[in-house]
């Protein structure tokens, strides 16, 4: 291999990548402000409430989630980060948002595509959805039952409970 | 009323102007956090791994699991490239393989379920969340799901 072609494939390639990375950041940052300023995502997460209160994500942690998994992980995981340095989201809180998003991210991108390419891709997706939503809502019964419980019956999850966190 | 009107726009276009900052601010910060320090050193990675055996190594194992999908073997390099690079790796690998439409939706479940692992994997850590058990559930999903389908389609 030309070591040379492969510098300069490896830093076009980064440039670009960042370059895309830094558009899409940005255009989604200012869109979700001019959002949040009209108070149009307070009426989504609204809507969208009583169905993750179920799987146990609250309210605050829906505009993570939902935009993690409308447009890819990444930006949900920058909105986590986002929220999590305002100190709405608990340990636990995040780690479901982050196993939803594992498992069911990037919709609209990965439809269109694989549908492009020929693939019956809708079933999957679906089934992508389904089990995101099993096993976050098993997932939240469990760090539930095992947290320990404060005076007010609240329950308590320590970090530990996620080996290696 | 115009006097109104004129106030209004004013002040619209300094809420506007002061929304528009804060918004690339965060854009920025977030590029920086996730774009320079994470997903940067690992593209960065792999793609020198590209120029290594590795990546074909590694689909040379994953060919009996292929057959337990119902996926000819060769369909594991684009599973492996999907998994350690991205999406698009997977289908740029995927096309000259020839596969029909039931196939490529199999390819599919695989490739959606379990794409991009080092760097979302990555990205999840920045959030402080345990990112081994997460990537052990997106392979055994990725398994299950391709299996669910494979019978079902």
């Amino acid at each position: 291999v030309n070591i040379v072609e492969m510098i300069v494939q490896l830093v076009k390639g980064s440039l670009i990548l960042l370059g895309e990375l830094a558009l899409i950041f940005v255009v989604v940052m200012v869109v979700l402000e001019f959002l949040q300023e009209y108070k149009v995502l307070d009426k989504i997460t609204a809507i969208a409430s009583p169905i993750t209160n179920i799987i146990g994500i609250p309210r605050e942690a829906n505009l993570p989630l939902l935009t993690g998994m409308g447009l890819g992980i990444s930006y949900g995981a920058g909105i986590i980060i986002n929220t999590a340095r305002e100190g709405k989201l608990s340990v636990k809180d995040i780690y479901l948002v982050n196993m939803f998003l594992v498992i069911c991210h990037g919709l609209i991108e990965d439809t269109l595509v694989w549908s492009a390419l020929g693939a019956k891709i809708i079933p999957v997706q679906i089934g992508r959805l389904i089990l995101a939503v099993l096993l976050c809502y098993i997932c939240s019964r469990y760090f539930d039952k095992i947290a320990h419980h404060d005076k007010t019956g609240k329950p308590v999850i320590s970090k530990d409970i996620f080996p290696g966190g | 009323l115009i006097k109104k009107l004129f106030i209004w726009l004013v002040q619209g276009e300094k809420i506007m102007g002061v929304v528009l900052i804060k918004g690339c601010q965060k854009g920025m910060q977030i590029t920086w956090e996730l774009g320079v320090k994470v997903v940067l050193p690992i593209y960065i990675i792999v793609t020198l791994l590209n120029y290594t055996p590795i990546i074909s190594l590694l689909s040379g194992y994953l060919t009996p699991l292929m057959q337990l999908v119902g996926l000819p073997g060769e369909a594991a390099l684009p599973v492996a490239l999907a998994a350690l690079v991205n999406v698009y790796a997977g289908i740029g690998a995927m096309l000259p393989l020839g596969l029909d439409s039931r196939e490529l939706t199999i390819v599919g479940a695989m490739v959606l379920m379990a794409h991009e692992l080092p760097v979302e994997a990555a990205v999840s850590k920045k959030t402080g969340s345990n990112v081994i058990s997460l990537v052990c559930i997106r392979l055994l999903l990725a398994i299950i799901l391709a299996v669910i389908i494979n019978l079902s389609i």
